[in-house]
């Protein structure tokens, strides 16, 4: 642990797709795998069974794609999975825009990929990747999100499509006008 | 409007009107309903409506419409009492008690009304003198002396309406005059009618209490006399000279002490009085609601003082009288669960009360009786107390006659040189035993034993708001501590035998657990109830030990209590030193395998019979035992040693007259013993750090003794010194684990603590080197990660934040180790973050939880730093918070908060701004800071020509936080006060800068202080106008007009006189509001003079005009023309109490 940079590994791509933390180090507003999904942690509380017993941690979390909540309570000595949530291809938002969200709750501090919307196919977007590549293979999210890229791409409007990504699994979850 | 309309009319109007607000919710609509409610306020609100109102009383059979009129004619008769002939108020008085008294099956609602209606006649007119008082009293005691229990009843509600109506205290009606008015009533009142109220009363329970049986009639009556005698002897007597603190007068209506006048003497000193209410509460005491009363009239009695006894012989008589009658009562009976809050009040007054002297001067045999029977009442309470506990009951009266109980000890005790010596001994053992039993396991104690002996253990799920014993029961404890220390002979072994053998069987317990798991390899046979017992066991064992060895007494030092100095003395001739040394320094041994065990220090054996709890525990966790121990126990042993440490450890042998040899040697400054303890006690530190991470407050109360360790000079000297120290600090500044994995606070006051320590004696070089180990790899890593090339693109990375976050933390944890010694290097050393944290602000501005812990570390440095700050350091403070307040509100303009369901929480960053602008501000309050005294030769000061001033950085900040605080926000009780306070502060502070605010800006503080004034909080409104006073002198100053302030000020006079002259004021606000109309008025004397001509014309009555008009000429004439003069402030102040009691209610008629 001398070598400060080490710290920071984690999380580059080839990571697996969790890591495991004692549970009382986990945070409010932090991530957690609950019931197998990612979450992110809303709210948190301790207890204990009897006046010595051991800490016990209560979880609530969000999913971070479908936002359902789920709960846990386990042993606070206990590791729990963190999801690693995979970043590929950052770009700084820069706070102009209005972030259409798909679930009812901000998305803050996650890793966002970014890429542009250049068609749309049975269902699927078309993003266009930095590097030129062009993949298919993401749905269109459903709800107010999908009408909205749907609109604004049927209106010619130039749009940047904003992906989560964290253990396997991806879903676009905003949308935001091309920097002119 | 009603006059207009004949009665007739006017009844069925009311009537059907009656009926709407009468119908189920689903029969009506929310229009019907309101449109109702306005018939009946307007209804009230009309002129003179006596006749209406007679008229309905005589013929309408609704009920609420009979309540309507008896309220209008009490409202009416406030409003008009100047306009009406005296005999008319006299005939309308008579009127209604002779209504009532011919009905006796009005509905209890409308006859209260009426009652009340006649009462509020007899209070207004007392001070008139115009309505002859005294033939109500006559009245009524023929009402009395009738023998019917309905008419008497009646006679009891027409008193207890009187009463209530001249206590002056929330019972009274709201008729708008002035406190003085209510004073004045309350004392001619409480002199001479109040007293024959009492003799009346006195009456009928004297003959009530001779009767043989009482039927349920006459014991309902009965009980209304004894309510009564209660509220009389529960009066808050006025004294002869209140002064101008009327307020005191409506406050503490409930507890309070019996101190009447000295008119009273013949009657309250009268021993017939006092005996009567012994007799009566015999003759009731198993009824439990009447029990209450009569015990709560005695415990009045016993709290009796004041001017009544002529002198101190008069008290010892009264009380030795009393005292007997108690023991009288108690003495053969078994006590009933409802009698113990009222007994234990009984005694817990009169302990309180009556001065020492006193006390001691009854007759020896009876105070020792008393003494004998508060210790087994005091026993008696107690068990019963814990068998409450056992049985989990809602309602635990025995808890609270027993906190009482010990509460009166501590008061009786801690005056024990008063007392014959010793006294005190016998009784101090016999309830210190009863509350150890309480609280031991079987077969030693009664612990979760139910009345039959049985035992039930239940496992409940504890929530972490749920308060740990020490603080929940710390009043007990403090009280049981005490009495220990009275008997220290006979409780300090007690405690050491007790815990001794509870760590012998607890290491055994854990042996056999270990060998079994070695065996079984299976946790989860482990039958925990054995461990949990001796845990429990533990757990009282050491609270106890702690409060009686120590105090914790807030921001001083704390002494060694002189009854264990004492003690410790005593016996120090038998005591081996070395002996106790080596049971001290061997907590790894069973104490009573020391030869010569016997010949040691008891105090020191207690300490050392926790550290032998303390050791069993670490052997454990080092044997893996972690999960059989009691996190519980854990707290225990590190909160006890935190006590200790802050008392016994490094002695000071100054603060006190005589020491204990023991005591000195073991643990004074420069001895072995001394240092090694704090070894021990940084090892035991940094063994919880690692081992309970996972439990937040037991690492928490860890890092608190960590805290206490180094936080005084002495003994941080020492604690540097040893090796682990640096192991400790070079470990967490590695931020490798177990300490990260600490919880935030804790690495928080972790940080606190080795900063703390970083300013003990050392020799420069070794300073250097700590420093070096301590706070500069803080840096390093904080500097290599964020100037690392790819910062921008790793910044979001989990494990990067988290070490952002990390040194934040620290950050926090540095400025709350600020002492006035060492602010000079810490304040430089954090300036250096200061900055990047801004940058942070911008990379972090999507993380609102990492924005909020930015904003917190400046939050933090201004407030433990900036009242020592000098001015050129407070104006890079300054500057700073400035650039910080820029990037916070660029990062703002696009930044979308949930409005929907939004939760406080959202807004902890513009709850922390705010507060930091209060903090930046306090400077000008507090400053400890000497032209950069603690700075000295690190720098010249700069002297004129401040280049950032806090008037710059606290307006730009309300720049960002104005337009942010909407009024939903304003919602939420935090922010709402801190927003106020912040403003008002500003106003106060800096009425200069207000003029000079942007337009928008301007004007929209100008909404919040209307908006505060008007329709927030008493607290908040009063923040308000006490700001305008500054705002008027400052336009004042300046003396230009139709600026946008002058005007605004015009506006605010207005809000503000009619808030004083046309809204039923709130009284606590006169004082403010009145401040505030008199620089308005200095400033605006036409437009007053203009507001005073317009209410005036309104006025049609001739009468009432010109009672106005000389009302407004007295109110301004002590300040003609008005200037902005103290004395003349305080006179206008004066002259509108006196206005605003004449016309103030005239003013409210619609």
């Amino acid at each position: 642990m001398a070598d400060a940079d080490l710290d920071f590994t984690i999380g580059d791509a080839g990571a697996s797709a969790t890591y495991p933390m004692q549970c009382s180090t986990l945070r409010k507003n932090g991530f957690v795998v609950l019931k197998g999904r990612p979450c992110k942690i809303v709210e948190m509380s301790t207890s204990k069974t009897g006046k010595h017993g051991h800490a016990k941690v209560h979880m609530v979390g969000i999913d971070i794609f479908s936002g359902k909540k789920y709960e846990d309570i386990c042993p606070s000595t206990h590791n729990m999975d963190v999801p690693n949530i995979k970043r590929m291809d950052y770009q700084v938002c820069n706070g102009e825009y209005y972030c259409t969200v798909s679930t009812s709750y901000i998305f803050t501090n996650f890793c966002f990929s970014t890429f542009q919307l250049i068609g749309i196919q049975d269902g699927y977007l078309s993003l266009l990747q930095d590097s030129g590549e062009v993949r298919e293979d993401l749905k269109m999210p459903e709800g107010d999100l999908g009408k909205e890229i749907e609109s604004k791409f049927d209106a010619g409007e130039e749009t940047l499509i904003t992906v989560l990504s964290a253990m396997n699994e991806e879903a676009a979850v905003a949308i935001k006008a091309m920097a002119k | 409007m009603m006059a207009a309309v004949g009665a007739p009319e006017v009844i069925s109007q009311l009537e059907s009107a009656a009926k709407v607000l009468m119908a189920p919710p689903s029969m009506v609509s929310t229009e019907q309903r309101q449109h109702a409610e306005h018939i009946f306020l307007s209804f009230r609100k009309s002129k003179s409506p006596f006749a209406v109102c007679k008229h309905i009383l005589e013929t309408s059979k609704v009920d609420y419409v009979l309540f309507q009129a008896a309220t209008a004619i009490m409202e009416a008769v406030v409003r008009e009492w100047i306009l009406l002939e005296k005999n008319s108020i006299e005939s309308l008085r008579t009127f209604l008690l002779t209504y009532v008294l011919q009905r006796p099956n009005l509905q209890k609602y409308v006859r209260e009304q009426i009652l009340l209606a006649v009462a509020v006649i007899v209070k207004r007119g007392s001070l008139d003198k115009s309505i002859n008082c005294k033939s109500i009293f006559h009245e009524v005691s023929q009402l009395i002396s009738s023998g019917n229990p309905t008419v008497q009843t009646l006679a009891c509600s027409i008193l207890t309406a009187l009463l209530s109506e001249f206590s002056s205290s929330s019972k009274t009606s709201n008729i708008g005059l002035s406190m003085e008015f209510h004073g004045s009533c309350k004392r001619i009142f409480q002199e001479d009618d109040l007293r024959q109220i009492f003799m009346l009363t006195m009456e009928v329970l004297q003959e009530f209490s001779r009767r043989e049986n009482l039927n349920a009639q006459m014991s309902c009556v009965f009980q209304r006399y004894l309510a009564l005698a209660n509220q009389v002897l529960s009066w808050n007597f006025l004294p002869p000279n209140l002064g101008r603190h009327y307020i005191a007068m409506f406050e503490a209506t409930q507890n309070v002490m019996l101190k009447p006048t000295e008119s009273w003497r013949e009657t309250l000193l009268d021993h017939r009085v006092m005996d009567l209410f012994f007799t009566v509460h015999r003759k009731i005491r198993e009824d439990s609601d009447m029990a209450q009363d009569s015990l709560q009239c005695l415990a009045q009695l016993a709290s009796m003082h004041g001017p009544i006894f002529p002198d101190e012989s008069a008290q010892v008589t009264y009380l030795a009288h009393l005292v007997e009658g108690l023991l009288n009562m108690i003495n053969g009976i078994e006590i009933e669960d409802s009698e113990a809050v009222g007994i234990s009040n009984i005694i817990s007054n009169l302990i309180s009360t009556f001065p020492r002297s006193v006390l001691t001067a009854l007759p020896n045999e009876l105070f020792a009786s008393f003494i004998n029977c508060l210790t087994l009442l005091t026993c008696s309470f107690g068990r019963s107390a814990a068998l409450e506990e056992v049985l989990d009951k809602d309602d635990m009266v025995y808890m609270e006659a027993y906190d009482k109980l010990l509460e009166s000890w501590l008061t009786l005790v801690q005056e024990d040189e008063h007392f014959p010596r010793g006294c005190f001994v016998q009784p101090a053992v016999q309830v210190f035993n009863s509350y150890i039993q309480c609280h031991l396991a079987a077969p030693d104690g009664t612990r979760n034993l139910t009345a039959n002996g049985v035992a039930s253990h239940e496992e409940e799920e504890i929530n972490e708001l749920q308060e740990d014993d020490r603080e929940l029961f710390s009043d007990q404890l403090a009280s049981i501590g005490m009495l220990g220390r009275i008997a220290a002979d006979h409780c300090i072994p007690l405690l050491t035998g007790l815990l001794e053998d509870r760590v012998t069987r607890l290491h055994g317990q854990l042996q056999r657990h270990q060998q079994h798991l070695m065996a079984s390899a299976d946790p989860g046979t482990v039958e925990r109830k054995v461990l949990d017992d001796l845990y429990e066991d533990i757990h009282w064992l050491i609270l106890v030990s702690g409060y009686l060895l120590a105090d914790d007494p807030q921001g001083e030092t704390p002494l060694i209590p002189s009854e264990v100095m004492e003690y410790s003395i005593k016996h120090s001739t038998e005591v081996d030193i070395n002996t106790t040394l080596q049971l001290l320094g061997s907590p790894g041994e069973k104490a009573t395998s020391i030869p010569g065990c016997n010949r040691t220090d008891s105090v020191i054996r207690l300490l050392s019979a926790v550290l032998r709890t303390s050791e069993v525990e670490s052997r454990a966790t080092r044997a893996s035992l972690t999960e059989l121990l009691s996190p519980q126990m854990g707290k225990d042993i590190v909160w006890f040693l935190r006590r200790w440490a802050k008392t016994y450890l490094l002695v000071d042998e100054k603060l006190y007259g005589q020491i204990s040899m023991p005591l000195s040697t073991a643990f004074g400054a420069d001895t072995e013993g001394a240092q090694w303890i704090v070894g021990y006690l940084l090892e035991k530190v940094i063994n919880n750090l690692s081992v309970w991470s996972s439990e937040p407050e037991l690492a928490n109360d860890t890092v608190e003794l960590l805290v206490t360790l180094v936080e005084k000079r002495e003994r941080a000297n020492i604690v540097v010194q040893c090796e682990n120290w640096w192991n400790l600090a070079k470990q967490f500044a590695s931020r490798s684990p177990p300490l990260h994995m600490l919880s935030s606070t804790v690495q928080r006051t972790l940080m606190k603590a080795l900063v703390l320590g970083g300013f003990a004696h050392m020799d420069s070089d070794t300073k250097q080197q700590y420093w070096a180990e301590v706070l500069h790899p803080l840096q390093q890593r904080f500097l290599n990660l964020i100037n690392q090339e790819n910062f921008a693109q790793i910044c979001q990375e989990e494990a990067v934040k988290q070490e952002i976050v990390a040194t934040l933390e620290a950050l926090c944890g540095i400025a709350e180790a600020t002492q006035i010694d060492n602010v000079a290097s810490l304040f430089s050393f954090l300036m250096d973050f200061l900055s990047s944290c801004i940058g942070l602000m911008e990379v972090y501005r999507n993380s609102p939880e990492t924005v909020n812990l930015i904003i917190e570390v400046f939050v933090e440095v201004a407030h433990k730093q900036i009242c020592y700050l000098g001015e050129t350091k407070s104006m890079k403070l300054y500057e700073v918070c400035l650039t910080l307040l820029q990037v916070y509100s660029k990062n703002n303009l696009g930044r979308k908060r949930l409005d929907v369901a939004a939760e406080e929480d959202q807004y902890q960053d513009l709850l922390l701004i705010m507060e930091l602008l209060t903090n930046l501000l306090s400077k000008e309050f507090i400053d400890f800071s000497d032209t950069d005294e603690v700075f000295r030769g690190q720098e010249q000061s700069s002297g004129a020509g401040r280049a950032v001033s806090a008037a710059d950085v606290v307006l730009y900040g309300v720049n960002i936080v104005l337009p942010l605080m909407s009024q939903d926000l304003l919602k939420f009780p935090s922010l709402c006060n801190q927003y106020y306070k912040l403003i008002t502060f500003i106003c106060e502070i800096f009425p200069e800068k207000i003029p000079q605010l942007p337009e928008e800006l301007f004007k929209s503080l100008m909404c919040s202080l209307e908006l505060g004034m008007t329709s927030m909080s008493s607290e908040i409104s009063q923040l308000c106008l006490e700001a305008l006073s500054p705002l008027a002198e400052q336009c004042a100053k300046t003396q230009e007009k139709d600026t946008p302030l002058f005007i605004a000020t015009r506006h605010f006079l207005k809000l503000v006189f009619d808030m004083l002259v046309l809204q039923k004021h709130n009284t606590e606000m006169t004082v403010a509001a009145g401040e505030a109309l008199y620089t308005l008025v200095c400033l605006h004397q036409a437009e007053y003079s203009e507001l005073v001509e317009t209410l005036l014309s309104n006025q049609r009555d001739a009468v009432i005009y010109q009672r106005l008009a000389d009302a407004f000429n007295s109110l301004t004439a002590s300040s003609t023309p008005p200037t902005m003069d103290r004395k003349q402030k305080v006179a206008f102040l004066k002259s509108l109490e006196e206005f605003v009691a004449n016309v103030g209610g005239l003013l409210c008629v619609k």
